[in-house]
């Protein structure tokens, strides 16, 4: 009870002393809210785009194969399908069809998808949330896509996604195989490329061999390998934002290292004050604590929510260009809100522990002074 | 009781600018009275009142306070001392600006923990006495001189202290406020507080409830009249 009695009283008069000198404080908490702000925001973005591309993958098939023609990718002959089943360890063997498909009118990417999941309807589709806001589409609506021949064909919009991932679902429009043939021109014994599953996730790099040896003409894509590029592309994403920002870090660390080491006359008089009246050192250097405590955790906390926001809410409108990168051509997508722990903690330690530690020296150095000395200054 | 043994403070030793501020002193100070340091400036009254109140150690000599050696002790117990035995008042009453008249008394409480509800009573209380309560929620710097002065008189007492030390207390102040501050001491020696003063104002030496005075000159004391 008494130590927080104590505690409740250095707070008090921290917060007193950092009203005093308002001036000061609040540019260091705009600024240092700033830098927060920048740091989170790329972190949370780079996080949260490869845990999308992660839940994307997971539903993902082990291997995709496709057939290259003269190194350029090509439809996949129906029957490679039956060879492939052929190979052990394999459980299952699926053609998929899917195109990109370019909306002049809204100017973006979407991406037409066939499943042959029973009962489709014939003339209608399914879209993901963003292809819904972009095309202006909902429930009940008709949309017309341009065919292959380039005559329209008009579906009717069954219904939209609900996915726990943007990502996955933002830029899909789903419509029956029959559909998908006739608006692509895509004949029935071929597909757009083949996916298969392994039994033994060990075995998904022997699989991937056969495949060349038995259709040398094709390429298997790993899901691993799916995996490692979405995180090379951002974390590299990451890193040029970071450099970009380098600067106005380092200008911040100087910022914030001038204010912090240096106290004004006004300050070393209140300390020698607080002294001479029977405060010790430990108790001041609690209380410059306790303000540094104050100036980084509130600035912390704001630049996490401005972030936050940034980022989850507001499509990281600022670095969009830079993270998103060919991304920002398609419908615009939501990430999930979701924060790591171990992100705000490292966070945590590389703002508010240096500032903090950082108000510490030159109080300590100022009351490590006789109460005597410090009154005649 | 205050007993001081040969003290003696030297200020920035083996440097050029070394001083010696209080020389060879042998003093002791019992029962509950009012003792006036006169001289003049430089003459090392304050320097003697700091050492007294475990502000500064001596650079040779002992310092008794209640039978308890105290020159050779730790920071932490020299601070601990002055928190319990001592309330001082200094020449510019030293109050922390931008904060009300009462947080300022409160201040010297803020480490003991005593809870808020009491720190708060007892601080109402002391300006209360000095006729001071009505300023409790201004800010110091709105205050008068003599408002001030007994802000700084009400800080001092926060911790109930034994001993009052006050360093040249009546420096700005006008004569009515000079004999006022005078009229407080008395009333603190009469609840059985002893109080050290530091001064050169004969307002505050030729006092009647003075006790003593001990001229001082040169860091050496001079003359001692009871």
């Amino acid at each position: 009870m008494l130590w927080i009695e104590r505690q409740r009283y250095f707070i008090d008069f921290a917060l007193s002393s950092l009203m005093r000198r308002w001036r000061k404080n609040i540019a260091l908490v705009i600024v240092y809210t700033l830098v927060v702000f920048i740091l989170a925001s790329i972190v949370f973005f780079t996080q949260a785009i490869k845990r999308e591309a992660c839940t994307v993958l997971e539903g993902s098939p082990d291997i995709i194969v496709q057939r290259l023609v003269a190194g350029r990718q090509d439809l996949i002959p129906a029957r490679y399908a039956d060879e492939l089943r052929k190979i052990t360890g394999v459980s299952e063997v699926r053609g998929r069809l899917w195109a990109y498909y370019f909306d002049p009118a809204s100017s973006a990417n979407y991406t037409v998808i066939s499943t042959e999941r029973p009962g489709r309807d014939e003339g209608c589709v399914l879209m993901g949330q963003g292809v819904a806001r972009s095309m202006h589409a909902g429930k009940g609506d008709l949309i017309a896509i341009r065919g292959h021949d380039g005559s329209y064909q008009s579906f009717e919009v069954k219904d939209t996604f609900s996915s726990g991932s943007e990502l996955v679902s933002a830029d899909l429009i789903e419509m029956s195989g029959k559909d998908f043939r006739g608006l692509f021109g895509i004949q029935e014994a071929y597909f757009t490329d083949i996916t298969m599953k392994v039994r033994n996730a060990q075995e998904r790099t022997v699989v991937s061999r056969k495949v060349l040896n038995i259709l040398p003409d094709t390429r298997p894509i790993l899901r691993d390998e799916i995996l490692r590029t979405y995180e090379t592309a951002f974390a590299w994403r990451s890193g040029i934002l970071l450099i970009i920002f380098t600067g106005s870090i380092l200008a911040f660390l100087i910022f914030a290292w001038d204010k912090a080491t240096s106290l004004s006359i006004e300050e070393k008089r209140e300390i020698g004050i607080l002294k001479a009246i029977g405060w010790d050192t430990g108790e001041v250097i609690v209380l410059k604590s306790w303000e540094g405590l104050i100036i980084s955790l509130s600035s912390f906390l704001a630049g996490i929510i401005f972030a936050y926001i940034h980022v989850f809410f507001a499509s990281s409108t600022i670095f969009e260009p830079v993270l998103k990168g060919w991304a920002v051509v398609y419908p615009r997508f939501r990430l999930v809100p979701s924060i790591d722990p171990y992100q705000i903690t490292t966070l945590l330690f590389l703002t508010v522990l240096p500032y903090t530690i950082a108000t510490i020296i030159p109080s300590w150095i100022a009351s490590a002074i006789e109460p005597d000395s410090a009154m005649r200054l | 009781m205050i007993k001081l043994t040969n003290v003696t403070k030297v200020f920035n030793k083996n440097r050029p600018n070394e001083f010696t501020a209080v020389r060879n002193v042998d003093l002791e100070i019992s029962g509950s009275s009012i003792t006036v340091f006169k001289g003049p400036s430089g003459s090392g009254k304050t320097t003697l009142l700091s050492l007294i109140g475990c502000m500064t150690k001596p650079t040779t000599g002992r310092i008794y306070i209640r039978e308890e050696e105290i020159s050779s002790l730790s920071d932490r117990f020299l601070t601990d001392i002055r928190r319990k035995t001592f309330g001082f008042i200094f020449q510019g009453l030293n109050l922390i600006r931008g904060i009300t008249a009462l947080e300022n008394v409160m201040l010297p409480g803020y480490p003991t923990g005593e809870t808020n509800c009491i720190l708060r009573g007892k601080a109402i209380h002391l300006l209360a006495s000095l006729n001071i309560a009505h300023k409790a929620e201004s800010k110091v710097e709105l205050l008068s001189g003599g408002e001030a002065q007994r802000i700084a008189i009400a800080r001092a007492l926060i911790n109930e202290p034994a001993i009052i030390i006050a360093d040249e207390p009546t420096a700005h102040l006008d004569t009515r406020l000079s004999i006022d501050f005078m009229d407080n001491m008395e009333k603190l020696k009469n609840s059985g507080k002893k109080i050290l003063l530091a001064s050169h104002d004969p307002l505050v030496y030729a006092s009647e409830i003075v006790d003593r005075i001990i001229e001082m000159r040169d860091g050496l004391i001079t003359k001692e009249q009871a």
